[in-house]
């Protein structure tokens, strides 16, 4: 864009937009290369730029959330990307397109103060200051919202044309200023809905008003009879842009709106930070109010002293109205201005962002004031002139702090896990016909927009919520299953229908970048299947079909892929042209161009109100005591040993966040537990809570104090992606030299007998393959199915809810990996509901060992948008399926697949006494791995040892090897079951009739031994019980 | 936009006028006959079919419908009044019936059959499978050997072609001739009593197929017995107790396949019921698991849970702590407890849990303590800070023993 060359080819080229040009080019262009990737929007826009590279016109995009349409997202800036990606892959296009954005943006930053001021001084420093405005390098750098850039960089620029054509009527204006409005349009949706109301209003407002001030001497003069007048008389201009204006607007991505239309938004709104209290939620005040607003907090008296002067009149009413929009829910005015819908649906920092480039011409303003005009002499004149170079220095010194702060805290608190190296996953996907089925990463963070970009391979994930279908995502307010744990019991919830009932939607690959979801993944039934060189554990799930050859898809009419894939890129070439075009005849022709009337409106700056100046000083006192507050009492709560509760608080942090040298400094020194010593005990400890967990809450109570001693019960609340677990711990705390400290917990100081010991076992493995063909496997290589049989099977209630359990085993001589999925059905035969086994079974069976199940029935959460959503994290919250009758009977399909893995059986129980506070019992490791997480599955009986319930306790800490582990278990009180029916007629295991398998493998099967391996206990409504261990091992060896 | 309407509408008006050919009104159907008489041709032969025309008309086409579905055959040369149909090889490859019809504007002018004999002197395919891959031994398991014998075209042999099945057993290798019913022969391989791997192979023609494996996994385990071993038989919750079973066998007197899971249920003087697991390796099972920290009485039985399960064997276990004592020290407040001392006199080894309960001088509790030993002691410090000065009851349990004492607690 060569508007700085031209714009006056008469007058000298304006050196201060060079400068911003170079450096922002310079400093932006160079800085996107480490940042863009690492943004929240980036890879998203890349991943749709992929999808217009491949199929130009064709909208369906298979690849997430088992298809959407891409026409859900205005196209131009993909479509760029898609284009250039022909010449040097997909990232060169993203990153040209965001080097042309920068441009735009800069230069629209200039003619947009050009235009406010009418100074083209006042507008190079628009330009400079664009460049290190907190607010873009925000937008860019850490949110990559580059459709959004673009189309508020062409709006900027439109701004002068629309003027122009308002207060000339040309239609050359009329033209180019359509032409780009278009180009806005085609980019992104959102920023011309509202830059209409909140940018483009108030410019018609304003170039009405200089019409009316024209007619009149000065702006005393200019009364709202002559400006109404003036009104009337240029209506038609304004209509006629009005309605072009919309036309484009609907007529540019017809295909969004008819979109939009067919498929409705009926998804739960997502919560979003801008929404949040800031005031509350510090994180969300600072990303999305602190930072945009940035230095421009302390210029607010002058904001909005210049835009409610008459000629600004307009800006300053949509200035405010974007400023008190964008404090989200701090202030309650948001949402009453918005009402609940607009409310949910909007993120609100969008208006934060126009409500500070709205105000670059006036910050503009004021520091060209400041550096060489009226204020700078008052201020020299009041305070003298070195007062005036520390507060320029101040002010150019926060702003340039404000930049690197924004610029670096993606580094320093980064919102993204490290970048993955996604060849080998890329390369896994396409191997052996690994796309056949679908694949879930987790814990990828927005790169699963990068690694899907690459590969044909198809998720039931995505990362544009807009799009999402499945009822499991679209019920709940999670954008994506990848990054569930940081969405809560929604969150969790979601991941586990996905994981349980996996062949509902072909998933079975899980690519893991993060352990925390290990157990799930195992206790759901899911098997490690290699490591690839990145780092990332591939998962496997047995016994699910591939997808099939024949997908549904939403087509469109051919008239929408046609005008989807043709009007944007032609928009940009008709504004292109008609733009420059307009543009080399000036030139040419080399005329002496008129001086746009705006320019005449340049003011003289001669006087700066004095008392504003005394009011901004008073107001940025404020904003710093405000600020330094919120220091003070982020130091008060952090300072570590202040109080007996700031220890503790400490220690846990501490704990929770593996910093044991931190936790270490926080014990009483006279324990004598030297450091070294207390990171081999903390270290030889592993567990759910030690290796898996998040801590959630925690409630600290402090009784006994004394002077120098306290004692702390601390109840805390972990998160582990099976269930959550309360402990409470006790500790005794000590005041030595004025500082807290803990008295260090006793650690078991029990040793294994052996030093070395041999375990002897047996190990399986399966080919797979065997022939090397990228046919269909083998008949000979395809192993039968182990063979298993359904023990006993029943329907009951229990607590209002409906559960199938039941007991099966193995009764091939091969290891099995067991998957089993119950129906319920009525009276009439009609299917109510179906599910599969969760976590209440022990997924992989050695020959001849059993397990009892149960299947409980979940219903997608809260589909009534009734519910309320519950307030924070429980990932083992539990929605039932609501039936809406009765249940009677059940049908059971189980698979067994070849099981070689996950087959590690040592554990043994070891001891077991029952107290007032349940049983106790000993876990003993008698092998040779060491088991992470132990699970414990208790059956109950009724004293004709007939199964009655099926409950299970994760234990919190491991069980090392050779090595004891404690757990305590309080026996259910089960008077209330309900057994509604007990029948192993619908059985079928591998698709035979179980009673056929039972007949031919077990013809002579003594039942007493059922009996004979349960605990009898006479408890409220049985009679027996048995304990089942599940081991999971976090690092097999 | 009109504009365009009417281009489109005339567009339409033309497609649909060309559309519309003008029927050609036959006056005469000719008189077709087929010279070429032979109808019974051996697949892969090159058929022609040659007929006699009195009168040559364009059009005349030879529609033929085997197996392989429709073709329609232009008129290859037409010379004095014979018109000549050459049968494309995947049509004369292909055995069994031929349909043709010549047709001339969907008239049928003639039509017949030829039948295509299967190539079974040439040579032979066979494609075969062979399942389940595993059965059980015993009496009333078996795999089913499948052979479709083919030609070199892939057409199944005749019924009743000859197939020879040969199956080896360790050292037996038996032969046997089956025909082929309904195009394919089928064999059904009993199990055998002993277990170990059947490989069967087929032959036809002079062709033989690939091998095929079949394993037969040992039936169900039988009662069996078991025994337990240790270093020693004092409970000092620190020793490892081994339990091994002999071979287990089915009833055939073969070895339970590896990995068969055996769960040896200890009963002790409770009456609780414990458990350790252990899978075979050659048929024997070994599981282990920790001696009890008191004396006690162990009842240990194994099962292969609805099958098999083992004698009971008793194991005793003496205890390995006699007493320990308890000295108080710094106004009582300081508490050694040990030495810990097991059967021969030697310390024990390290992590004895030791409880004590505290409870004030009437009775009510206040708080329980757990520590383990070290080095043969336990120390535990009752601080000036969380227990004030008074009379307390102190209740001491480990290994098994419990003690009790009354102190006057006092001093920093």
């Amino acid at each position: 864009m060569l508007y700085f060359l031209t714009m006056k080819p008469t007058k000298k080229t304006n050196t201060l937009l060079i400068l911003a040009l170079i450096v922002g080019l310079a400093f932006h262009g160079s800085a996107i290369f480490f940042t863009l990737e690492y943004t929240y929007d980036a890879l998203i826009h890349l991943f749709f730029a992929d999808h217009y590279a491949d199929s130009w016109f064709d909208p369906w995009e298979y690849r997430w959330y088992t298809g959407f349409t891409v026409q859900s997202y205005p196209p131009l800036v993909h479509q760029v990307i898609g284009i250039l990606s022909y010449i040097g892959g997909l990232k060169f296009g993203m990153y040209t397109v965001a080097l042309i954005a920068i441009v735009l943006f800069i230069t629209g930053a200039y003619r947009y103060t050009l235009l406010m001021t009418g100074s083209r001084r006042i507008a190079g420093y628009g330009a400079v200051l664009a460049v290190f405005s907190s607010t873009f390098v925000e937008t860019l750098h850490i949110f990559g919202q580059l459709p959004s850039v673009s189309a508020l960089s062409i709006l900027l620029h439109s701004m002068t044309e629309i003027y122009l054509w308002i207060k000339t009527g040309k239609t050359r204006y009329f033209v180019t200023s359509v032409s780009m409005l278009a180009v806005t349009v085609t980019s992104h949706h959102v920023t011309p809905l509202f830059g209409m109301v909140f940018f483009i209003a108030p410019l018609i407002g304003m170039a009405v008003m200089d019409a009316s001030r024209e007619k009149v001497d000065s702006y005393k003069a200019l009364s709202f009879k002559i400006f109404w007048s003036t009104t009337l008389q240029h209506f038609w201009r304004i209509a006629k842009f009005g309605f072009t204006a919309i036309f484009l607007l609907v007529f540019c991505i017809f295909p969004y709106w008819y979109n939009s239309k067919r498929n409705p938004i009926t998804q739960v709104a997502i919560p979003h930070g801008s929404r949040d209290n800031f005031l509350e939620v510090t994180s969300s005040g600072l990303v999305f109010f602190v930072i945009p607003w940035g230095i421009f907090l302390f210029v607010l008296p002058y904001f909005f002293y210049r835009y409610y002067s008459k000629r600004y009149v307009f800006f300053g009413l949509s200035f405010t109205l974007l400023t008190i929009l964008g404090t989200g829910g701090s202030t309650p005015v948001p949402l009453m201005m918005l009402g609940e819908t607009a409310f949910n649906i909007l993120t609100l920092d969008r208006f934060t962002l126009w409500a500070t480039i709205m105000a670059l011409p006036i910050f503009a303003e004021f520091a060209y004031r400041m550096v060489e005009g009226d204020l700078k002499t008052l201020v020299q004149k009041k305070f003298g002139a070195v007062y005036h170079r520390v507060l320029g220095g101040l002010i150019a010194g926060g702003m340039l702090f404000m930049v690197l702060f924004t610029m670096t805290l993606g580094y320093f608190r980064p919102s993204q896990p490290a970048k993955i190296k996604m060849l080998p996953i890329v390369n896994f996907l396409g191997a052996d016909s690994h796309d056949a089925w679908r694949y879930l990463p987790l814990g990828f963070g927005d790169q699963m927009a990068w690694l899907s970009a690459q590969t044909n391979a198809m998720t039931v994930d995505g990362n544009y919520h807009s799009a999402r279908r499945l009822p499991e995502l679209t019920t709940r307010a999670i954008e994506r299953i990848e990054n569930s744990k940081f969405r809560g019991v929604e969150g969790i919830g979601s991941l586990q229908q996905f994981l349980t009932v996996p062949e509902k939607y072909n998933l079975k690959y899980i690519f893991s970048n993060d352990k925390f979801y290990d157990p799930i993944l195992y206790y759901c039934g899911w098997q490690r299947l290699q490591q690839l060189e990145n780092g990332i554990m591939v998962w496997e799930k047995l016994n699910v079909a591939p997808i099939p050859q024949i997908m549904p898809k939403q087509d469109v009419p051919a008239i929408m892929k046609i005008m989807w894939g043709i009007i944007p890129l032609s928009t940009v070439l008709i504004a292109f042209f008609i733009n420059i075009q307009m543009i080399w005849v000036r030139l040419l022709k080399s005329k002496k161009t008129e001086v746009h009337s705006f320019r005449k409106l340049e003011l003289p700056y001669n006087k700066f109100p004095s008392k504003l100046l005394i009011f901004s000083h008073w107001w940025a006192l404020i904003v710093l005591i405000c600020l330094g507050y919120g220091i003070y009492l982020f130091y008060v709560k952090n300072v570590a040993q202040l109080s007996p509760n700031n220890v503790v608080e400490s220690y846990y942090d501490a704990l929770d966040f593996k910093e044991f040298s931190r936790a270490h400094s926080y014990l009483d020194p006279a324990s004598d537990i030297d450091i070294a010593q207390y990171m081999l005990e903390v270290s030889v400890t592993d567990g759910i809570l030690s290796s898996y967990a998040k801590m959630d809450s925690l409630g600290v109570e402090i009784y006994d104090v004394t002077e120098n001693s306290a004692k702390a019960k601390v109840a805390t609340r972990w998160i582990t992606p099976l269930e959550n677990i309360f402990s409470s711990d006790y500790h005794e705390l000590v005041k030595v030299d004025n500082k807290w400290y803990i008295k260090p917990s006793k650690f078991d100081n029990d040793i294994p007998p052996d030093q070395l010991f041999t375990a002897n076992g047996t190990t399986f493995y399966n080919h797979g393959r065997r022939k090397i063909t990228t046919q269909e496997t083998y008949h000979e290589d395809v192993l039968k199915q182990p063979v298993l049989e359904i023990l006993s099977a029943k329907l009951v209630k229990y607590k209002g809810q409906y559960s199938i359990i039941g007991e099966l085993q193995n009764v091939d001589n091969t290891p099995a990996d067991i998957v089993i999925k119950a129906t319920l059905y009525n009276d009439a035969n009609k299917e109510l509901a179906n599910y599969n086994a969760k976590h209440h079974i022990k997924h992989k069976l050695m020959p001849k060992e059993t397990t009892t199940f149960k299947i409980n029935f979940e219903g997608i959460a809260w589909s009534s948008t009734k519910d309320t959503l519950p307030p924070t994290f429980d990932p083992d919250q539990f929605t039932p399926v609501s039936f809406e009758e009765q249940p009677t009977k059940f049908n059971i399909q189980s698979a067994g697949n070849t099981a070689n893995t996950d087959l590690y059986k040592h554990v043994a129980l070891q001891d077991l006494t029952y107290s007032d506070q349940g049983f106790n019992g000993v876990l003993f490791n008698s092998g040779v791995q060491e088991v992470t997480i132990p699970q414990l599955i208790i059956s109950y009986y009724d004293d004709n040892n007939e199964l009655l319930w099926v409950d299970h306790k994760f234990v919190a800490e491991g069980v090392r090897i050779q090595r004891k582990q404690f757990f305590n278990y309080k026996p259910l009180e089960l008077d209330s079951l309900e057994i509604i029916s007990s029948s192993l007629k619908n059985c079928f295991v591998n698709g035979l009739p179980n009673q056929a398998i039972a007949d031919k493998i077990f013809p002579n099967r003594k039942l007493i031994h059922g009996r004979q391996q349960t605990q009898p206990f006479k408890g409220k409504g049985f009679d027996y019980l048995k304990f089942e261990i599940n081991s999971y091992i976090g690092n097999p060896k | 936009m009109r504009s365009v309407a009417v281009i489109i509408c005339s567009l339409i008006f033309i497609c649909c006028s060309s559309k519309k050919e003008e029927s050609q009104k036959l006056k005469r159907i000719p008189n077709a006959s087929l010279v070429s008489k032979k109808t019974n041709y051996i697949a892969g032969d090159s058929i022609a079919m040659i007929f006699e025309s009195d009168t040559i008309v364009e059009g005349i086409k030879l529609q033929l419908k085997n197996a392989f579905g429709n073709l329609l055959l232009n008129t290859e040369i037409i010379d004095a009044n014979q018109l000549i149909y050459k049968i494309p090889k995947n049509y004369s490859r292909l055995a069994g019936p031929c349909r043709w019809r010549l047709i001339l504007h969907g008239k049928t002018l003639k039509k017949g059959t030829i039948n295509i004999a299967t190539n079974a002197p040439k040579a032979t395919h066979i494609e075969s499978y062979f399942g389940p891959r595993s059965v059980t031994a015993g009496y009333n398991d078996y795999s089913m050997l499948t052979v479709a014998p083919t030609d070199i075209f892939d057409n199944p042999l005749d019924d009743g072609a000859e197939v020879t099945v040969k199956y080896q057993f360790q050292e037996n290798i038996s032969e046997l001739t089956i025909t082929t019913q309904s195009f394919f022969a089928f064999y059904n391989v009993r199990s055998t009593t002993k277990s170990g791997r059947i490989l069967v192979s087929a032959a036809c023609n002079g062709t033989n197929s690939k091998e095929l494996a079949t394993i037969v996994y040992p039936s169900n385990a039988t009662n069996f017995t078991i025994s337990a071993s240790s270093a020693h038989n004092y409970a000092d919750g620190n020793q490892i107790l081994t339990l091994k079973s002999d071979i287990i066998k089915d009833e055939f007197g073969n070895m339970v396949s590896n990995g068969t899971l055996v769960t040896f249920i200890i009963k002790n003087q409770n009456d609780s019921y414990l458990y350790t697991i252990g899978t075979t390796l050659s048929g024997i099972v070994e599981a282990r698991t920790l001696h009890p920290d008191e004396a006690s009485e162990w009842e240990v039985q194994a099962f292969v849970t609805g099958a098999a399960e083992s004698n009971t064997i008793a194991f005793s276990f003496e205890a390995a702590i006699k007493d320990y004592p308890v000295n108080f020290s710094q106004g009582n407040r300081n508490i050694d407890i040990g030495p810990f001392e097991s059967f021969m006199k030697q310390l024990v080894p390290d992590g004895i849990l030791l409880k004590l309960d505290i409870y004030d001088a009437d009775g009510n509790f206040i708080e329980t303590k757990k520590t383990t030993t070290k080095n043969g002691y336990c120390n535990i410090f009752l601080g000036a800070h969380f227990l004030p000065e008074g009379d307390y009851i102190l209740k001491f349990k480990a290994a098994g023993i419990s003690k009790e004492f009354t102190k006057n607690i006092h001093g920093n």
